[in-house]
């Protein structure tokens, strides 16, 4: 096919915004096809597609591969990453993924630096260029999750791009740990790179990897390492690209990738438009802003109209000086990890897919804050969005053959407990038990229960690291990691069941520590169409314990779980309870900090679960006693976990009765609960009741 | 025709009420919010999660923070849903169909 320069051009331009953090999610929208793409795109044979979907697919694994063997954070080994192809002009083709987060945000920085700087002769974009990003005003979700991105060239033509994106836990914030708890604005935050070329002729500047070294001093290792990993992942895709097209052509791998936008997005359409019309609404709440204890709503109006839906956040919580806080961009992205994860899961993985969907994020809300808010802690506020949108595709879905697709929450409701300091080698770290983050429960389904400890919240296919190498790097000896009772929201079928762990500080004098958190007073991690929600995640510690002696002497009684530590305290020590988030603070050998993950949401009526199903529950655990007799309402044998069947359906009709006692018509109902209001401190940053509409100004220095 | 809309809620297409699943009492026009025909609860955290220690944090949640609010069917008790909401917030109008559009023939639902 002959090209023609005015061709060239228009397949390379990017759809000009007003550059600004609440309007990059207008390019998460496709590109419109240029003639010469269009023209790719028609020119594939019957077959290539099918084909060259795959082997790009196997391209992609193979990156990811040589990603994580190449890197050391426990983020990247848990799978909290992405390798992802682009067109020319930024659009995602496809990506092999662990998080779907960066699924959307990582085409912006690709977008700006073809709308600022392909042109630019001080910047430009040539053969062997890598490009590297974290900021979240041009794309990203917060600094922590840093991407590298290279263009792909082929005899002198730019036909794609390739990223690869992890986390790394320190940025050189006011905190250790790239997600200060206690930051105020964005200058709390640490290193906030721009895109920006780091390298140039496939070679890394040393001085760029000296500058970043220099910004995350407490654990420079971790930052220079990963930084080659990310490159060395981009790079071994760009190189399977390049053989691609010397293989077919640039026109065979232009109009491949376009391909895979167009069947994305069509087969999106055809999807929602086998949804019911109509609104779908939710609200989800969270319990702190990182520096506080205080009551944050998101809420979400679904407008499903044919093959679109818009969703609208009117409604959510007013910003705060906390980092609580993101853009329009990062509420896609995490509204993505339960389409890509869910609805569309089938579907390739680019941005054809999120085509259908038009956004309204209210500026001044936690979802669309001023550029200079602090939101290093994005992931946590998005809880809400991640829970209010699983609630609207679970009743947009169910009366469609997408039903099995149903599901309570997923647990929404992280908790990374990070230690930083010196390790007992003396190595700097700052690092996120990346194990128990990776052990949320996830929801359950209409026909069976949730998973238990699935994965991380945000992360459809990440996992936990060996327990026993993170205590080999880190400083911490776990006394307990197992499945948390109670932990799941119970149901007709109940969520997969959360986890617990308590780390105690070991083979070091002291290390700092924080926990990333939340849940503690009210649920974010809902259950669907009367199933429960999860279970409270307590915030527990001890100081100045006698652990040390008691391991050395074997004792017997250290406990195995959360409740039998708080409640026995057979470990002498300073106890505290408090919200689960907390602020960085100081440990000696010895202090122990516990964590728990959420459950999963339930599905269905708890009093419709199958008794038999209860008494397994109980066998393994994964219930107690209390819960099998006041939530199921099922008499069950704790010795032989033998179900009293005649006793059971006395309870449970007992339990109805008590339904039918207590439950009062609407107008009723409304009289005395239009009297309550949550405490004033509660609602602190609320704004007004019940609207949350901010009453004072936001000082921000 | 009744077609199903949740795992507890049908909709009479012809009546356009709003119906249990399991027992078909109505629960008022569909055209308005489901939860408005059904029976109304708060209830405290405690009865649902228990809490093993007297501290600011319990292993429960907080009753200033938050109550179950359950709907039931009035005719056979089925706990139609359940809302996590604080102390004396609206109640969401979580489904607002196009009745209209129901009636039509939709692909692929069923």
């Amino acid at each position: 096919m002959t090209v023609q320069t005015h061709e060239v051009d228009e397949h390379l331009r990017v759809t000009p915004i007003t550059i600004s953090p609440s309007t990059m999610i207008e390019w998460t929208k496709p590109e419109p096809l240029s003639p010469l793409v269009r023209r790719c795109v028609e020119s594939l044979e019957p077959g290539d597609y099918e084909i060259y979907d795959e082997k790009l697919r196997n391209f992609l694994e193979e990156a990811r591969e040589v990603f994580v063997r190449s890197g050391v954070t426990g983020m990247l080994r848990a799978g909290d990453l992405i390798v992802a192809v682009y067109t020319a002009n930024g659009d995602l083709a496809n990506a092999s993924a662990g998080t779907y987060l960066h699924c959307v945000t990582a085409v912006l920085p690709v977008k700006f630096v073809m709308h600022k700087y392909f042109t630019n002769p001080s910047v430009g974009v040539r053969d062997g260029d890598i490009f590297y990003a974290n900021e979240a005003r041009y794309g990203g979700i917060h600094n922590p999750d840093q991407m590298a991105f290279m263009p792909v060239f082929h005899e002198g033509e730019l036909i794609a791009w390739v990223a690869a994106l992890t986390h790394n836990p320190e940025t050189g914030a006011i905190e250790p740990g790239g997600m200060p708890v206690m930051a105020r604005s964005r200058h709390d935050e640490g290193m906030k790179l721009t895109p920006i070329k780091v390298g140039e002729d496939f070679r890394i500047r040393d001085d760029m990897l000296d500058m970043m070294a220099n910004f995350t001093s407490r654990a420079p290792r971790m930052q220079a390492i990963d930084v080659r990993a990310r490159i060395t992942g981009a790079d071994r895709l760009r190189r399977r690209i390049v053989e691609l097209a010397a293989d077919r052509g640039n026109d065979f791998v232009r109009g491949l990738l376009a391909k895979l936008i167009i069947e994305a997005e069509d087969a999106t359409r055809r999807r929602i438009s086998r949804w019911r019309d109509g609104v779908y609404r939710s609200s989800a709440f969270i319990d702190t802003i990182g520096p506080k204890s205080v009551l944050v709503r998101g809420t979400l109006a679904a407008t499903k109209q044919g093959s679109e839906i818009t969703f609208d956040f009117t409604g959510t919580s007013p910003e705060n000086d906390g980092p609580y806080n993101c853009f329009p961009h990062i509420v896609a992205a995490h509204a993505a990890v339960t389409m890509y994860a869910f609805q569309f899961h089938d579907l390739p993985v680019s941005n054809g897919a999120l085509a259908p969907f038009n956004w309204v994020v209210p500026e001044g809300t936690i979802f669309n804050a001023n550029p200079d808010a602090a939101i290093s802690s994005s992931p946590m506020v998005n809880s809400l969005t991640v829970s209010v949108v699983q609630q609207v595709f679970a009743r947009m879905m169910f009366s469609s053959e997408d039903r099995d697709q149903v599901t309570g929450n997923i647990c929404c409701q992280p908790c990374a407990p990070l230690v930083a300091g010196p390790n007992q080698y003396g190595v700097p770290l700052a690092e996120v038990d990346s194990a128990i983050l990776n052990t949320d429960g996830h929801g359950a389904r209409g026909d069976r229960d949730g998973v238990d400890a699935y994965g991380f919240a945000y992360g459809h296919a990440t996992r936990a690291p060996d327990t026993e190498d993170t205590e080999l790097e880190q400083q911490f000896l776990r006394l307990y990691f197992r499945l948390r009772a109670d932990s799941a929201g119970a149901g007709t079928h109940r969520g997969g069941m959360g986890t617990e762990t308590a780390l105690c500080i070991w083979n070091v004098p002291f290390a700092v520590w924080t926990v990333y958190a939340m849940s503690s007073y009210l649920p974010v991690t809902l259950g669907v169409f009367g199933g429960y929600p999860a279970a409270s995640a307590p915030g527990i510690s001890v100081h100045g314990t006698d652990v040390l002696e008691k391991l050395r002497r074997g004792d017997a009684d250290i406990p195995r779980d959360s409740v039998e530590l708080a409640t026995r305290k057979a470990i002498s020590g300073d106890y505290v309870f408090e919200h689960s988030n907390r602020p960085v603070r100081p440990a000696l050998e010895g202090d122990i900090i516990v964590a728990t993950t959420g459950g999963g949401g339930g599905y269905g009526d708890p009093l419709a679960r199958d008794p038999e199903l209860v008494a397994r529950d109980l066998r393994d655990q994964a219930v107690t006693e209390w819960t099998a007799c006041h939530v199921h309402h099922v008499v069950v044998d704790p010795q032989t976990f033998a179900v009293d069947e005649n006793a059971t359906n006395a309870e449970r009709e007992k339990a109805r009765e008590q339904r039918r006692s207590r439950g009062k018509s609407w107008d009723e109902f409304h009289a005395d609960w239009e009297q309550l209001k949550p405490p004033e401190p509660v609602l602190e940053y609320f704004g007004s009741w019940p609207e949350g509409v901010r009453e004072t100004p936001l000082a921000r220095f | 025709m009744k077609i199903q809309i949740t795992e507890n809620l049908d909709v009479d297409v012809e009546a356009r009420q709003w119906c249990c699943h399991h027992c078909g009492t109505s629960l008022g026009s569909a055209d308005t919010n489901y939860k408005q025909g059904c029976l109304v609860a708060a209830r405290e955290p405690d009865e649902v999660w228990q809490p093993h220690v007297d501290e600011q944090v319990t292993f429960s949640y907080h009753r200033d923070w938050c109550r179950l609010v359950e709907f039931y069917c009035p005719g056979c008790q089925w706990l139609v849903e359940v809302e996590v909401l604080p102390p004396g917030h609206p109640i969401t109008h979580d489904i607002e169909l196009d009745l209209d559009q129901l009636t039509g023939p939709v692909e692929g639902a069923r």
